[in-house]
């Protein structure tokens, strides 16, 4: 299993390549007046206004350095009440791919209540690299925030094919 | 964004230097040593200015532009006058032009002898002649020998000129204009435009059909 390294601080974190559409540089962010600590704003990513969170922020409350290594990842957030969204996330140096099996990493045996995407540990020769879960990247809060105007429309029927095509197009890049 | 010239040790006595450095034995190229990777960390940590920003974020709200690969591969080739395309897969070696002995007691205009190819006698086609073309002028400084296979059946034939592979897919492919000879409207699966030029591909498989045919 593939899985892109970052970077909170120091530290360095593992993201599951397969809840990654793409992999896109740092670009200019609409910021959201008004939204809680650790939401970037809103990116135009192919046409569509997708929402993005500062993982630097969330973690420190201060926004990730505008470097080269600082990347904005398309992360296929799945929303609780069916189907994905995308989720912009901005990581500071994710520059690097790791192979591990799901089975190399050991659970951490701690949770903090705000660090819900922290997941198990692996070890490779530079150290520990902490799984990051997708699913627990946004606490409540943060996902009604971002993702309100969406779920007040009201066709729940089938997913719109729109998003489909995005996600299809990603999965395949 | 350039390293100082402190750090470049890759310039100087690495690969791209004079190749003096105690480590390069060991690790073969500078590329596989960590002291060039850290290099290469350290351009990616380059701070970005705003401009960059603004020119990355009108990129990708773009839409994503349709990569379309081409699922067939084919050379294309001039003979008598004409561009035309044969698939990649047949092609087994393109030599500079030799001899051709003509066979005795053989007077063919499709076959036209035997030519000696890295050692072995491999029977010479005209090409031309089985499409239906009337033959060009002398051959050029292009021209050359092809080497072409299938399904154990070799031929040789002479080209004016190769000019590259193209990749492409069925769809790009254009109808067979009714004004094409009518041996060479068989051969051509369909048209191809490269460079603004009309290209015709050929059916590989009709063709050596035919050589084969001709040679009994």
């Amino acid at each position: 299993m593939l899985f892109i390294l970052f970077q909170l601080g120091s530290d360095r974190y593992a993201l599951p390549a397969r809840d990654v559409a793409e992999v896109l540089p740092l670009i200019s962010v609409k910021v959201l007046p008004g939204a809680p600590v650790g939401v970037a704003g809103l990116v135009d990513y192919r046409g569509t206004a997708v929402p993005a969170i500062d993982l630097t922020a969330l973690a420190f409350g201060r926004p990730a350095a505008r470097r080269v290594s600082t990347r904005l990842l398309m992360v296929k957030y799945p929303h609780p009440r069916g189907g994905e969204r995308l989720l912009g996330v901005i990581a500071e140096h994710a520059t690097e791919l790791m192979a591990k099996e799901p089975a190399d990493f050991r659970p951490m045996g701690i949770t903090t209540g705000a660090t819900r995407y922290l997941g198990p540990i692996v070890h490779d020769a530079r150290g520990m690299i902490q799984r990051v879960e997708v699913a627990g990247l946004l606490t409540g809060e943060l996902r009604a925030a971002l993702f309100t105007d969406r779920e007040s429309a009201p066709p729940p029927g089938p997913a719109p094919t729109r998003r489909q095509g995005i996600a299809a197009a990603g999965s395949g890049a | 964004m350039s390293t100082s010239p402190a750090t470049d040790c890759w310039k100087r006595i690495g690969i791209w230097g004079d190749r003096s450095c105690p480590e390069l034995p060991a690790y073969i190229h500078c590329r596989n040593c960590p002291v060039y990777s850290a290099g290469a960390a350290r351009l990616l940590d380059a701070e970005v200015p705003e401009s960059y920003l603004i020119e990355h974020a009108r990129h990708y709200a773009r839409a994503k532009p349709a990569l379309r690969p081409g699922a067939r591969s084919a050379v294309i080739f001039r003979l008598a006058g004409e561009w035309l395309a044969l698939s990649t897969a047949v092609f087994r070696e393109i030599a500079p032009l030799r001899p051709v002995h003509s066979l005795p007691h053989r007077r063919d205009r499709v076959v036209t002898g035997v030519a000696n190819i890295r050692g072995e006698l491999l029977v010479c086609v005209s090409l031309a002649a089985a499409l239906g073309l009337t033959d060009g002028p002398a051959p050029g400084a292009m021209a050359r020998l092809v080497v072409i296979s299938r399904e154990g059946d070799r031929f040789v034939f002479r080209t004016d000129e190769i000019a590259e592979l193209c990749r492409f897919d069925d769809e790009d492919l254009g109808p067979v204009p009714a004004t094409l000879v009518h041996a060479q409207a068989t051969y051509t699966r369909g048209i191809l435009t490269w460079r603004e030029r009309p290209v015709g591909v050929l059916d590989d498989q009709l063709l050596f059909y035919t050589l084969n045919r001709n040679l009994a």
